[in-house]
C-alpha cells in the first residue's frame, strides 16, 4: 500500500502527471485519423462504454477512500472547503462520460447509415409549457433540499478573523479559482488574472463556430463530426481549467510547494527556485557580457520570441501545417483559430519552459510591471 | 388546467409523481433543519439545568418551611383567633359596608359636581382677564361682561367645595371605623407573612420554574414560548449573554467588545447552591473573588472570557474553544464531547492551568497579586533568572542585575575557577540560578566542546585584564573564630537572603512523575529536579547558596565585601550589615570552612590557539568577504584574537543582560523581545522537526524551558547561529510558572477603567511594592501577612525581625524615613541586625507610600500630638502604666527595664517620635490583634464596676475615677503618658555596652509561664 501511495505522489508531480496527461489526451479524444487507430488500438474507446464509466468511477472513489484513511490526504480531503471539489470530480467524469457516450452511440449509427438517435426520439423532445417547467422546478426542489441537507450535515467553514500580518499558508483562492492560482505560478496576474481567463472564455465558446461540422449538421451528440473541435475544446477545460483546479487544492501545500496527496504538509520544505529571464540567458549565459542598461535593448530578444510566436508562426502554420483547415475555415475563422490555439498552447508552453530551463520571464520589465 | 388534448411528451403522471416525492423531502429536509436548528447543546444543558433548578429549588422551599414552622403555627393560630372575633360583628360590619358604598357614591358625586364646577370657572377666568387687558379700548363706563357672572361662580364653587369636603371626611372617618374593626386580622396576616417571606420567596420561584406547579394558561404559555420561530420573543430556553465593553476581542482590522455566552451552559457558575454539581453547571471555585456582585469581578463588569480566553460567542463545547489541562483530560474529552481544537481561533481558552496568567492584564502594576501565586512565583522566577536581561518584556522590564559586576571580578575568584564556573555551575553550586550554557543537547559533540572552552578561555582572559588578582595567601589579618562567624552568621539576619545548604538533598522534595511530563525534560545531574519552589522558598534564596566560598574566593575579598558590598559591585541588593572588624573577620572564617575538594580538583582545559583561529576565523567570515577575513585575521596577534573571540562570544552569549562587564553598558539585548509573546500565532514559533508536543503555544514554551535546545534536533546549523538559550534546569513547576507569566505577557485590550492603577492614587506605591521585593525585605520582616521565614532559624518570633503588620498605621513617616536611611536600634534584645540598605530618597518614599498603601493611610504630613500633662486623662494613664509595671520590660530612655534581657522590650522615650498616637491606642486596646504572637501583654483596665468598689480609690487613685471606666479616655492617658516620657532616645550604646559584658546567653526557650497574660 505504502508503495503505491508513493508511486501516486511520485506520478501526481506536476511535470510527470501533466506530460502524462497531455501525451494521452490525444488518444483519448483523438483528433486526427492517425490518434484514431491509435486509440482503436489501444482501447481508449472503452472507457466512453458503461463499464468503461463504472470502472472510472470505481476508481476514483477507490483513491478517495484510500485518502480517507490515508492520515495526510484526510487532511486536505475532508476539509469542508474542499467538498466542491470531490462533487467536481464526479461530476466532470459523469457528465463528460455521458456526452461521449451518445456521441459514440451516435457515430455507430451513422456509420450503419442511419439517423441519430436523437433525430426521431419522442423522449428527447420537450415542451417548455408545461414539461420544461415543471421539470426544471422539480430539479430546483431536489437542489434545495440538497442545499439544506448539506448545510445541516457540514457547519460553515469559517476561519479567523483576517490578519494582514499572520495569513495562512497555503493562502488559497477560492475553489473556482485554484485554476487561474495555478496559472499565476508560471505568469504574471495581468495575464493568468485578466488576459487568460477573458482569451480562454471566449475561446472556448468560439470553438464550435470555428470547427463547424461538415454539413453543417446540428442537434446531436457526435464526436466524429467534431474531432479537433471537441479535442480542443476538452483540453482547455478538463486540463487546463478543472486539472489544474483539482491540483490547485488537493497538491498544493505550504508555501505554495507541491505535495503529493499522501505526502505529509511540511511547511519546512524547500524547493529551489532559480529562475532565470530569458534576457539573462542570452545576454549572461550565451554572450557572456552583462545586461544592456536599455529597457528595450535589454528584453529585445523577448519581444521578438513573442513577436516570433504569435506574429510569424501562424504564418508558418498556414502555409505549411494547416493549408487545409486555411483553405476549409477562410482565413478569418483561420486567425482567430490560430490567436486562440496559440494563447492556450502558451500556458502549457510556459510550464514546460520554467520545470525544463527554469525560465522565469520571456519579457521581464519589472520596472513598467510588464512581465511575460 | 392542463388541456388533455394538448399535444405532450412527457408523461405528466410520472412528473406528478416525482413532484411529490420531491415535495415530501424537502418538508423533510425543512423538518430536519428547524430540529437541527433547535437541539443545540445549550438548551438541552438548560433543560436537565431546570430540572436540578427545581429539585433544589424544592428542597430549600422544604427547609424553608421547616425552619418557620414553630413560629407559622403559632401566628396561624393568631389569625384565626382575630378572623373568628371578627367573624362575631358581622352585622355591624355589613352595616358599614353599605354605608361606605352609599358615601362612595355620594362623594363622586360632590367631587364631581365640584370639578365641573371648577373647570367652567377656569374658562370664565380667562374670558374675564382677557376683558381686563383689554380695558382701554371698551368705553368707560360698561360693565364687565363676565366679571358678574365670575363672582357669582365663585360662591358657587365655594359652597360645592364644602359639600365634598363634608362628604369626604365623613367618608374617611367610616372607612378607619371599619379597618380599626379588621386590624386584628391584618396585623396578624402581616406577621404571618413576614415569618413566611422566604418561603414566599422560594415558592414563588418555584411555581416559575416547575411546569406542575403552574396554572394551565401558563403551562400551555410556558410550552409555547420555545416553539420554533414564537422563540424570537420570550423564549425561556435561550442564548444567555454578557456584553463586557471594556474587555476587547482584537479582529485585526477593528477591536470588538466581548460578549459571552459561556453562561448559556454554565448555569450554576454564580450560584452557590451547585458547588457539587458536575460540568457544565457548577459552581465557580471562587466566589469571593469572582462573579458576584459583592466581588471585587463581578460577573457583568468582567465576563468569563476576560479572564478565561476562549471563543466567547460559542456555545457548544467544541466552539466555546475549551483546552484541556492534561492528556487525560483531553483523552476524556475526547471520548465524551468528541472535542478537537478549533484551529481557527486565535485565543484558544487557557486550561485551568494557565488561566491565572489573564490576572496580568489588569494587575500588571503591582507584584504579588493575591490569588494569582502562580503567576507571582513565575513573575519572580523571570526576574530572579534574569529573564527580562535577555528578553524585552515592556510590561514587566528588566529592574536590576541578577548576576554579579564582573568589573573587579579578577580580585574575586581565580581564572581557573571562573572558567569551570562557567563551563558547568552546577558542579560548584548544584541549586545556583546561573545557567548552563554548556554541555547542551545541541553542543556536547566533541566539536563543540573543544569550541566552548576555548570561548571561554578568551572570555575569561578578557574579564581578569585587570592588575589587581585575587590574593589567597595573605588571608591571616582577615581571619577570625569561625565558630563564632557561624553564630553570627546565623543570628545578625545574613540567613534572611542567604542559604548554606550543602546537598540537594536538605531540600524539601515534591512527589512528581517527571515522566509524565507532557515534555521532554532535562534532569541535572545534581537531582533537586523535585524540591518544591514557591514564593516563599525564593526568599531564601535572594543571595547564593554560599556553600563552597573557601573553594572560590579568598579572605580578604570576603572581608572587604561583606563589610561594604558596594565598593565592588555599586548597584548590589546586598545591604551593608555594619559589621565590626571582628565581626567580618569571624563570618570570613566561617563562611572560608566551606570547601568543594570535587570541584577544586578538575582541571579545565588550556587554550586551543587553532581552535581560537578558527572561531575567529567564523566570526569574520560571517563579517567581511573571505579574502578580507583571512587578511584581517593573519594581522591578528594572540591577544586580539582572544579579545575578539571574547567579544563576539559575550555578545552571543549575551553574558551582559545579567552581568555588568565593561564596555557592554548599552549592548542590546539578545533574546526575542516578550512583550507579546502570549499572542503570538503558534504558526511563528519553530516547533523545528520536533513533533511529540501538542501544537499550541504553551506547549512550545513548556518545551523550551525544559529544554532550551531542543528545536536544533535534527536541524544542520552553524555554531554561530545555533540556538543558545541557556538551561536554567528548572522545575516542572517553575516551568508551570513561568509559562503562566510568559502567556500573560499578550496584546489583549483592556478599558482604562478594568486596570487597577485606575483605582490607585498615588502610583508610586507599586514602585515601593517592588522595591520590598527587590530587596527582599520579606525574607527576614511578615510583610502583607507574608514572609519573615527567618523567624524559623531563629526560633522564637520575638526574637525575630518584627512582622510589619499594620507597619503603615503604626509610625510616622518621617521617622520611618529617617529610620530606612540609618536604621538605629529598636527593640534591644534582637541580634538580628536592621541592615543598611542604599536607596534614593524616592525610592525609599515608595517603600513608605506601599506600606501606607497596605494600610489605607496615605498622608505624609501629620500635626504632632500634644500632651496635656494637666489633663484627668494624662494623670490616669500614669496611674495605669505604673500599675501595670511597663517598666519590667520596656527602657525608659537610658533607665534599664527592671526585668531580663530576654523580655526586654523597646525603649519607651522613642515613642513620640516613632509611633502615631491613633495606632498606640489601638495596639494598647489589644495588641495581639495587631500583632499576633507579640509578647507584649494588654495593660490592664478597669471596669467601671471596678472603679466603683469600696476601696478604688486607694487602688486606682483618683484620676481613673474621675474617667468612670471609659476604656478610650484611659487608653489614650496612658499613651499620652507614653509620649511624655523623657530621656535618651538612642540607645544603642548602652545596650551594646551591656551585652558586650554580659554576652546573648539567652535563647528561644524561656519559661512561657512567665508570659502568662493571666500571670501578668
Amino acid at each position: 500500500m505504502d508503495a503505491l501511495k508513493h508511486a501516486i505522489d511520485l506520478l501526481s508531480a506536476p511535470t510527470i502527471s501533466f506530460t502524462l496527461i497531455t501525451v494521452l489526451f490525444p488518444f483519448v479524444f483523438p483528433p486526427g485519423d492517425w490518434f484514431e487507430k491509435i486509440h482503436r488500438k489501444l482501447g481508449f474507446w472503452r472507457i466512453w462504454t458503461k463499464p468503461g464509466l463504472y470502472i472510472s468511477l470505481v476508481l476514483i472513489t477507490l483513491f478517495f477512500i484510500m485518502g480517507y484513511y490515508d492520515p495526510n490526504f484526510n487532511i486536505t480531503l475532508t476539509k469542508p472547503d474542499n467538498f466542491p471539489i470531490i462533487l467536481l470530480v464526479y461530476s466532470v467524469v459523469i457528465c463528460t462520460w455521458l456526452s461521449m457516450y451518445k456521441a459514440y452511440e451516435n457515430d455507430k449509427r451513422m456509420d450503419r447509415g442511419e439517423k441519430p438517435a436523437e433525430y426521431n426520439d419522442p423522449d428527447d423532445k420537450v415542451l417548455v409549457w408545461p414539461d420544461l417547467v415543471y421539470i426544471e422546478f422539480i430539479a430546483l426542489i431536489i437542489f434545495m433540499v440538497f442545499l439544506i441537507v448539506w448545510s445541516v450535515l457540514v457547519a460553515a467553514p469559517l476561519e479567523e478573523p483576517a490578519n494582514p500580518a499572520a495569513t495562512p499558508n497555503p493562502s488559497k483562492a477560492p475553489w473556482y479559482f485554484l485554476g487561474l492560482q495555478e496559472m499565476l505560478v508560471y505568469y504574471d496576474p495581468w495575464l493568468a488574472g485578466v488576459i487568460f481567463p477573458g482569451l480562454i472564455i471566449v475561446g472556448l465558446m468560439a470553438i464550435p463556430y470555428i470547427t463547424t461540422s461538415s454539413d453543417n449538421l446540428s442537434g446531436f451528440y457526435s464526436f466524429k463530426e467534431r474531432r479537433v473541435g471537441i479535442f480542443l475544446f476538452m483540453y482547455g477545460f478538463l486540463i487546463l481549467w478543472i486539472f489544474l483546479i483539482f491540483i490547485g487544492t488537493f497538491f498544493r501545500g505550504p508555501n505554495w510547494n507541491f505535495f503529493g496527496p499522501f505526502e505529509y504538509w511540511d511547511p519546512h520544505k524547500l524547493v529551489p527556485l532559480t529562475n532565470v529571464n530569458l534576457s539573462e540567458y542570452f545576454w549572461v549565459k550565451w554572450i557572456k557580457t552583462g545586461l544592456p542598461s536599455n529597457i528595450l535593448l535589454r528584453e529585445s530578444i523577448g519581444f521578438i520570441s513573442v513577436i516570433i510566436y504569435l506574429g510569424v508562426l501562424p504564418v508558418l502554420l498556414a502555409k505549411y501545417v494547416l493549408n487545409d483547415f486555411l483553405k476549409k475555415v477562410g482565413p478569418v475563422k483561420f486567425s482567430f483559430f490560430v490567436f486562440f490555439g496559440l494563447s492556450m498552447l502558451s500556458l502549457p508552453l510556459k510550464m514546460y519552459l520554467r520545470w525544463m530551463f527554469n525560465l522565469k520571464y520571456i519579457i521581464a520589465i519589472p520596472e513598467w510591471f510588464f512581465n511575460i | 388546467m392542463f388541456n388533455k388534448q394538448d399535444e405532450r411528451y412527457w408523461n405528466i403522471h410520472l412528473l406528478n409523481k416525482w413532484f411529490a416525492i420531491t415535495s415530501l423531502l424537502f418538508i423533510i429536509s425543512m423538518i430536519w433543519m428547524f430540529i437541527d436548528d433547535n437541539d443545540d447543546d445549550f438548551k438541552v444543558y438548560q433543560k436537565t439545568f431546570r430540572k436540578m433548578e427545581v429539585e433544589t429549588t424544592k428542597r430549600k422551599l422544604e427547609k424553608a418551611i421547616l425552619e418557620v414552622k414553630d413560629e407559622q403555627s403559632i401566628y396561624l393560630a393568631n389569625l384565626e383567633n382575630a378572623e373568628s372575633t371578627l367573624e362575631s360583628k358581622t352585622e355591624q360590619i355589613k352595616q358599614i359596608e353599605s354605608k361606605l358604598t352609599d358615601l362612595g357614591s355620594r362623594k363622586y358625586k360632590a367631587n364631581m359636581d365640584y370639578l365641573h364646577k371648577k373647570a367652567e370657572i377656569d374658562a370664565l377666568k380667562y374670558l374675564v382677564e382677557k376683558e381686563k387687558s383689554h380695558i382701554h379700548e371698551l368705553p368707560k363706563e360698561k360693565d364687565s361682561k363676565y366679571e358678574l357672572k365670575y363672582n357669582t361662580y365663585l360662591e358657587e364653587l365655594h359652597s360645592l367645595k364644602q359639600k365634598k369636603e363634608n362628604i369626604e371626611s365623613l367618608y374617611s372617618d367610616t372607612k378607619i371605623e371599619l379597618e380599626q374593626m379588621k386590624a386584628d386580622v391584618k396585623q396578624a396576616k402581616t406577621e404571618l407573612s413576614n415569618v413566611m417571606r422566604d418561603v414566599d420567596l422560594v415558592e414563588a420561584k418555584l411555581n416559575k420554574l416547575d411546569r406542575k406547579k403552574m396554572s394551565f394558561s401558563n403551562r400551555i404559555g410556558d410550552i409555547i414560548r420555545d416553539l420554533p420561530i414564537i422563540d424570537f420573543m420570550d423564549p425561556y430556553y435561550k442564548v444567555k449573554q454578557i456584553v463586557v465593553p471594556d474587555v476587547k476581542y482584537d479582529v485585526n482590522f477593528a477591536s470588538v467588545s466581548t460578549v459571552d455566552r459561556c453562561t448559556s451552559c454554565h448555569l450554576g457558575i454564580d450560584n452557590p447552591d451547585y458547588l457539587d454539581a458536575e460540568q457544565p453547571y457548577k459552581t465557580h471555585p471562587n466566589l469571593a473573588l469572582y462573579l458576584t456582585s459583592a466581588s471585587a469581578h463581578p460577573l457583568e463588569e468582567f465576563g468569563c472570557t476576560g479572564c478565561h480566553a476562549g471563543r466567547s460567542r460559542g456555545t457548544t463545547f467544541y466552539s466555546a474553544v475549551h483546552m484541556p489541562n492534561s492528556a487525560e483530560s483531553k483523552y476524556d474529552w475526547e471520548e465524551e464531547y468528541d472535542w478537537e481544537k478549533m484551529h481557527h481561533w486565535l485565543k484558544p481558552m487557557l486550561p485551568t492551568k494557565y488561566t491565572e496568567s489573564s490576572c496580568f492584564k489588569c494587575h500588571m502594576d503591582k507584584p504579588d497579586i493575591s490569588g494569582g501565586d502562580k503567576l507571582n512565583l513565575g513573575l519572580a522566577i523571570i526576574d530572579k533568572a534574569g529573564c527580562n536581561g535577555c528578553h524585552q518584556i515592556e510590561s514587566y522590564p528588566k529592574r536590576y542585575n541578577t548576576g554579579p559586576d564582573l568589573s573587579r571580578i579578577s580580585e574575586k575568584v581565580s581564572k581557573e575557577w571562573a572558567k569551570k564556573w562557567i563551563h558547568n555551575p552546577q558542579s560548584f553550586r548544584y541549586n545556583t540560578w546561573m545557567p548552563h550554557f554548556f554541555n547542551q543537547e545541541n553542543n556536547n559533540s566533541h566539536e563543540m566542546t573543544q569550541r566552548n572552552t576555548t570561548e571561554i578561555n578568551a572570555i575569561v582572559e578578557f574579564l581578569f585584564k585587570s592588575d589587581k588578582q585575587i590574593n589567597r595567601l595573605s588571608g591571616k589579618k582577615y581571619i577570625g573564630d569561625a565558630d563564632n562567624g557561624g553564630n553570627l552568621f546565623n543570628s545578625l539576619g545574613c540567613r534572611g537572603c542567604h542559604n548554606v545548604l550543602e546537598d540537594a538533598s536538605e531540600l524539601t522534595t515534591l512527589n512528581i512523575d517527571l515522566d509524565k511530563l507532557p515534555y521532554e525534560y532535562s534532569v541535572s545531574e545534581y537531582g533537586y529536579e523535585k524540591s518544591e519552589t514557591n514564593l516563599l522558598e525564593l526568599t531564601k534564596q535572594q543571595g547564593p547558596n554560599l556553600i563552597g566560598m573557601g573553594s572560590k574566593t579568598s579572605a580578604e575579598w570576603i572581608y572587604k565585601w561583606i563589610r561594604n558590598p558596594q565598593e565592588f559591585w555599586p548597584d548590589t541588593r546586598m545591604p551593608n550589615m555594619r559589621l565590626t572588624h571582628q565581626e567580618a573577620k569571624d563570618i570570613t572564617s566561617y563562611l572560608l570552612s566551606f570547601t568543594n575538594k570535587d570541584f577544586e580538583e578538575e582541571k579545565f582545559p588550556d587554550l586551543n590557539i587553532d581552535e581560537l583561529e578558527n572561531i575567529a576565523r567564523g566570526w569574520l567570515v560571517k563579517a567581511f568577504p573571505e579574502e578580507k577575513a583571512e587578511l584581517m585575521l593573519s594581522e591578528m596577534n594572540l591577544t586580539e584574537k582572544l579579545d575578539y573571540v571574547a567579544d563576539k562570544s559575550i555578545r552571543y552569549y549575551g553574558c551582559f543582560s545579567c552581568h555588568n562587564i565593561q564596555g557592554y553598558e548599552s549592548a542590546k539585548p539578545i533574546g526575542t523581545a516578550l512583550t507579546s509573546e502570549g499572542s503570538k500565532p503558534v504558526a511563528k514559533l519553530d516547533f523545528g522537526h520536533i513533533h511529540d508536543i501538542e501544537h499550541l503555544n504553551y506547549s512550545w514554551f513548556e518545551q523550551k524551558l525544559a529544554k532550551p535546545r531542543i528545536f536544533d534536533r535534527h536541524k544542520i546549523v552553524a555554531p554561530e547561529d545555533k540556538l543558545r538559550m541557556p538551561n536554567f534546569y528548572l522545575k516542572p513547576n517553575e516551568i508551570e510558572a513561568v509559562v503562566t507569566a510568559i502567556l500573560s505577557f499578550n496584546d489583549d485590550k483592556v478599558g482604562e477603567k478594568k486596570m487597577a492603577r485606575y483605582y490607585q492614587e498615588d502610583q508610586s506605591v507599586y514602585e515601593g511594592y517592588k522595591l520590598l521585593n527587590q530587596y527582599n525585605c520579606k525574607g527576614c520582616h511578615v510583610i502583607d501577612s507574608f514572609g519573615g521565614q527567618i523567624a524559623d532559624l531563629i526560633g522564637a518570633p520575638e526574637f525575630s525581625p518584627p512582622n510589619l503588620n499594620t507597619e503603615g498605621e503604626k509610625v510616622k513617616p518621617s521617622w520611618l524615613f529617617k529610620f530606612l536611611k540609618e536604621p538605629t536600634l529598636i527593640r534591644p534584645n534582637l541580634q538580628v541586625r536592621m541592615p543598611s540598605f542604599s536607596l534614593t530618597d524616592d525610592e525609599w518614599n515608595s517603600v513608605i507610600a506601599a506600606f501606607q498603601d497596605l494600610d489605607h493611610n496615605d498622608l505624609v504630613f501629620e500635626s504632632d500630638h500634644h500632651v496635656d500633662k494637666k489633663s484627668v486623662k494624662y494623670k490616669a494613664g500614669e496611674k495605669l502604666q505604673e500599675l501595670g509595671v511597663c517598666s519590667n520590660c520596656h527602657f525608659y530612655g537610658t533607665t534599664f527595664p527592671k526585668q531580663g534581657a530576654e523580655t526586654w522590650a523597646p525603649n519607651l522615650a522613642l515613642s513620640k517620635e516613632r509611633l502615631r498616637p491613633e495606632w498606640l491606642v489601638k495596639w494598647l486596646n489589644d495588641p495581639q490583634a495587631v500583632m499576633p504572637g507579640t509578647k507584649m501583654p494588654a495593660p490592664y483596665i478597669p471596669s467601671q464596676e471596678e472603679l466603683e468598689m469600696e476601696d478604688s480609690k486607694s487602688i486606682w487613685g483618683n484620676s481613673l475615677i474621675t474617667l468612670r471606666g471609659d476604656r478610650k479616655a484611659m487608653l489614650e492617658g496612658l499613651r499620652d503618658y507614653n509620649y511624655s516620657i523623657p530621656g535618651k532616645i538612642d540607645i544603642s550604646r548602652e545596650i551594646k555596652k551591656y551585652f558586650d559584658e554580659h554576652g546573648y546567653d539567652f535563647g528561644g526557650d524561656e519559661d512561657e509561664d512567665d508570659w502568662d497574660d493571666e500571670d501578668w
